[in-house]
This record gives C-alpha cells, structure tokens and sequence, in this order.
C-alpha cells in the first residue's frame, strides 16, 4: 500500500491541485460539506459530511440552455460547461453508492443525460475507508462494505498515523504512479470498522413489498410527516428535479433545480388532478421508491444507510424503523 | 443536439380552432422542416421558453410539421392560446413507446374517444388510414359534451367516413337544437352498438374510461386487447426527473400507451 504521514497530506492535496480542482469534507459551524481545497483548507474526516457530495455531480440549481424572445421570435442557446477535471477526495463508501445509483439514473435506459454525464466523465473517487460508523449509520445493513467503496478509482485508509491508498481503476492507479515520489510503499493493515449501532435486516423486504401497496402500514407512518422534505434534500440519492425558467426583458434561461417527492405540487396536474393527493401516497411512494421500485428498474436499492434522513427528520421518521414494520407487517 | 433536454427551435405555422377550449397547432422546425418523425402515440415536448413547457400527445403528422390539439388548462396552454401564426417556439422528442403497431396490424380496429382524448388515437387512425391495407375495419366512437366540443370535425363528418370499411359513430351528452345525430355518453354508446370484442384504443376523461372498461369487460373484451393512454405530470420526458412514475414504469418512457392487462399489475395511482 501506498503511504504518506497525515501531516504531510497537504502536500498530496497541493500535488493533485495542479491538475485537478479537488472537493474536501469541510466543517464550517455546524454543517459539514465538500468545498473546493486550496491552501488553508483543512479537510474534516472525523464523520461523513451532513451534505452528500451529491450536488457536486447533480447540482441543486443547474442552468441549462438560455434564450432570447422578441416580437414571434425565439432563440435557444446551448451554455457552455466547464470541462475542469476534478476529484472528490475522501467520499465515504455509503456516498460512493448513491454515486453508482445516480449513475445509473442519468446515465442508462435509452437516455443519457449531457449535463450530469460531462461532470461524471471529468470526475474521479478517491474514497475513504469508515472506521467509526455514526449513531444513524446502517450501511452494512443495505450490503454496502464501508471499507471498499463502488465506483472508486483510489481507496483511502485511515492507518492511524498515515494515510493509505490502493488504486481501484486504471484511472486511480495511474495518477498514483504519477505521484509516487511522495508516497512510502508498505504492508499495512487498516484500521477495523467499529460496531454499527443500528443493524435492519434488508432480506426479502422488496419483494414483500411487491404486495404491500395497499397495506394499512402506509396510513400509519405517514401520519407524523410534515412534508417538509428535509429528507429528500439531505438524500445522496434522490435525483428527482424540475425545471423551470427565469425570464427579463426579452431574455432568460432555463435551469433545473431539486425537487422533493414530498411536495403536493410535484404531481400535480395542470387540471389540477393529483395521483398522490395526499401524505398517505406521497410517503409510500417514496420508500417504495427506495426499497422495491429502484430495485426493480435498476437491480438495486435507492438507499445507501448514510443515516441523514433519520437523523434530521424533525419528527424522527427512520426508515430503518419503517423497514423493520414491513418485515413484521401481515401479509393482506 | 447531444443533450436530450435542450429543445430545437421550432415554429407555429398553422393555428386551428377546434372547439371553444381546443386548438391545434401545426409545428415545423425555422427551416421549415418536421422537427422528428413520432410513431402514434408518442409524445413531445411543446415549449414557449418565456412561459413554460409541457409535455403533449402528437396526434398528427404532416411531412414538413407535426399537429399538436391542445386543450386550455393551465398557464402555458393559455398563453398558448393566445399566440398567432409564425410565434416560435421549442419542441424537444418524440418520447413514449408509442401504440403497438405490429399488434394492431391486420385486424379490425375499434377507437373509442372522449373530448381532448381523441388527440392522441388519432394519430394511430391517421396511420391506419394511410396504411389502410395493413389493417382490418376501423370503427371510431367519439363523443364530446355538446356539438361545439367535438374535435377534428372535418375527420369525423367528412374524411373518415369516406374511407373504405371505416365507420364513424358520434354522440353529444346531451341533444341540443341542430343535432340530428346520436345523443349518450359514450360508454353507454358503445355497449348500444353491441360490438363484438376486437383490438379497441381508447382514451378519454378519466370518469368516461372507467365506464368505458366497464362496458367493454361486459362485453366479453379481452384485457390485453384493450388500449389506453396515461397522462402524468412531466418534465423531463426520458426518465429522470421523477414524477411521473406508476410504481417502477415512468409513464414518458415506459408509457404513456399501456393495454389494461399491464395497467391491472400496477399501482392504481394515476
């Protein structure tokens, strides 16, 4: 394994800058999120982020295209995007997953989508080994290996006083060949992932779940929801968006920005008919979304057992509560 | 274009007033050229950049524009309303599966319509018609709340009856000075004229397709022989952004065509 002192990790951040524009784990205050490094940037690795690093792909608020009308006239503009190289340093394996999802999303079933795809290709994962597992972790739950992230190009270590790294893609392996003055090679064992303090049993809940549509269970979670879609925000894998248009004078352009399955006007047609009028089927359909539809449509669950959304819900909904209840739940 | 959801620019060459609500608009590329060539029932989206876009059933074609009968509803489709000849626009597609043509082809056909919900079969009608060979009898039943509401009324009381071994049957709700021609609501209709059980597309309201499916299930229909289209909101059109799913099918991608068969496996929440 390739090493280097955690007190000389600048150096490889400052190394890597040259080429790349690299996002750290950043604690400001109470939030923590990936920001750009540049010196004087210390990253934080003490937990995972509150924010995903979710929008760095799939930004919150992205313009598309521009516009010009005058009298009977329209014009369409492409924007141009920026073709930077950049890397997200230190992900966690649950946030690598969401990345997979997202991919998988925008990339695959007949369409792939330009704006997320430029800054996919431009992207590589340098992702970081868990060793403490927060209160609201449950990823080993949902099969994800918090020490061996999916879709990473180099794996990080925490080696207690350094910090490893094994390259997992072409991509990762030959930026580490390029860096090797600055690493030490050595067998090394990672440090071990401590205890998860939440454990949920995932078998066979989708597939319960196919005949679950019409449980009264659904009725009894969604009661307390305040639709306030804190969760779906905080979601690394939730990729539903709108879009919409801001327009002066004569010009304008259009952007695409979240959208929360949470909100009673995301369905809601121009007639005003609404399939999911109420918190009852809103809520449904959003674990259903996570737990049987995704794994239906792209093999996979939807959740990552990052913890945000039950940790943050200021009315404590846990999807791992909700999904301990399918499994105790009378078949109808 | 290498990014599906950027629209071309396009052009209304054509505007016509269907009913007091309805209009159909004749949309060409700047160029003068059909912007893409949709299967029926595909879907595009219709955009004023200033105002909105939305997402509407083609229900025609022309070599050099696609038609689109829009119903005023909401904010676009009333601004839309407003607009004349030569306004331009964008137009992004086709999207949607389409109607199961190699299905269709050979046997009689029964396209049953209520208001704005002819748009969409008739693009599958004036592919019949143009392809008449390959299909069996064509029979349209098609109401509308009253005379002034009944669509494409050129199609329906000249063109189509004209076509060899098509049948055109229309009804209003309720009768009203003028009309001379059949009074019901349609499902009534269509258990009246006692068919037997054949291939049927059907789109309307959603209270009259529930009636509809009742009457046709009566009448000894097979659920995979039945035919209809969804309508959700919208905004993406390719399977992205969401909101337009019934359980793991998104109705712009998977849909918005689907026989009774497929729509009896999934969550009734449309």
């Amino acid at each position: 394994m390739k090493t280097i002192a955690k007190s000389r990790l600048n150096e490889l951040l400052k190394a890597l800058d040259k080429e790349y524009n690299i996002l750290v784990p950043f604690k400001e205050e109470s939030v923590s999120k990936f920001v750009p490094w540049q010196e004087g940037v210390d990253p934080y690795f003490e937990e995972n982020t509150l924010l995903p690093p979710k929008d760095i792909l799939f930004p919150q608020t992205e313009k598309m295209y521009g516009f010009k009308v005058k009298d009977k006239s329209v014009e369409i503009e492409e924007l141009t995007q920026e073709k930077g190289q950049q890397i997200i340093f230190g992900l966690r394996s649950c946030d690598a997953y969401s990345i997979d999802c997202l991919d998988k999303v925008f990339l695959t079933k007949g369409y792939e989508d330009g704006f997320y795809r430029q800054k996919r290709e431009n992207t590589l994962l340098w992702a970081l080994a868990c060793t403490k597992p927060q209160d609201s972790c449950f990823c080993e739950s949902i099969g994800i290996d918090p020490r061996e992230a999916v879709c990473a190009d180099v794996q990080i270590y925490d080696l207690g006083e350094e910090w490893g790294f094994t390259a997992r893609s072409a991509a990762g392996e030959e930026l580490l060949q390029k860096l090797e003055g600055l690493f030490t090679d050595k067998d090394a064992e990672p440090l071990p992932v401590q205890g998860f303090s939440i454990t949920v049993d995932m078998e066979g809940v989708p597939e319960k779940l196919a005949n679950m549509f019409d449980h009264p269970l659904w009725e009894e979670v969604s009661r307390k929801c305040l639709g306030c879609a804190a969760c779906t925000y905080l979601c690394p894998t939730c990729h539903c968006f709108d879009i919409a248009g801001s327009v002066k004078g004569g010009q304008g352009y259009k952007f695409r920005c979240w959208d929360s399955c949470m909100f009673s006007e995301y369905t809601r047609m121009a007639g005003g008919h609404n399939p999911r009028p109420s918190k009852k089927e809103r809520v449904r359909n959003r674990f259903l979304h996570k737990l049987y539809y995704f794994v239906e449509r792209y093999g996979q669950l939807l959740c990552t057992g990052c913890g945000r959304c039950l940790a943050k819900c200021p009315v404590n909904m846990d999807i791992t509560a909700i999904i301990r209840k399918i499994k105790e739940a009378q078949q109808q | 274009m290498t990014n599906p959801l950027v629209p071309i620019r396009g052009k209304i060459i054509k505007v016509v007033q269907e009913t007091p609500d309805v209009k159909t608009f004749h949309v060409s590329t700047i160029e003068g050229k059909k912007p893409f060539t949709p299967k029926p029932g595909q879907l595009a989206m219709f955009s004023l950049p200033a105002v909105g876009e939305a997402m509407f059933s083609i229900t025609s074609q022309g070599p050099d524009h696609l038609e689109l009968a829009i119903k005023e509803v909401g904010q676009l489709t009333s601004a839309l309303h407003e607009i004349e000849e030569g306004q331009e626009c964008g137009i992004r597609g086709p999207y949607g599966n389409g109607f199961p043509l190699d299905y269709c082809k050979g046997k009689d056909l029964l396209f049953i319509g209520g208001g704005i919900g002819l748009a969409p079969v008739r693009s599958l009608i004036n592919y019949c018609i143009e392809n008449r060979k390959d299909f069996g009898k064509l029979t349209v039943v098609y109401g509308a709340r009253s005379v002034a509401d009944l669509v494409f009324k050129e199609d329906l009381f000249e063109n189509w009856p004209k076509v060899d071994n098509m049948e055109v049957y229309t009804t209003i709700d309720r009768a009203e000075e003028g009309w001379n021609g059949h009074v019901a609501f349609v499902p009534a209709y269509v258990e009246e004229l006692g068919l037997k059980p054949m291939t049927t597309i059907t789109c309307g309201p959603p209270i009259m397709i529930k009636f509809v499916l009742q009457a046709l299930a009566k009448m000894g229909f097979n659920d995979k022989d039945v035919i209809t289209t969804l309508e959700m909101r919208m905004k993406c059109g390719v399977g992205k952004c969401g909101r337009c799913n019934i359980g793991s099918l998104y109705v712009c991608l998977d849909g918005p065509v689907f026989t009774l068969e497929q729509l009896k496996k999934l969550p009734p929440e449309y």
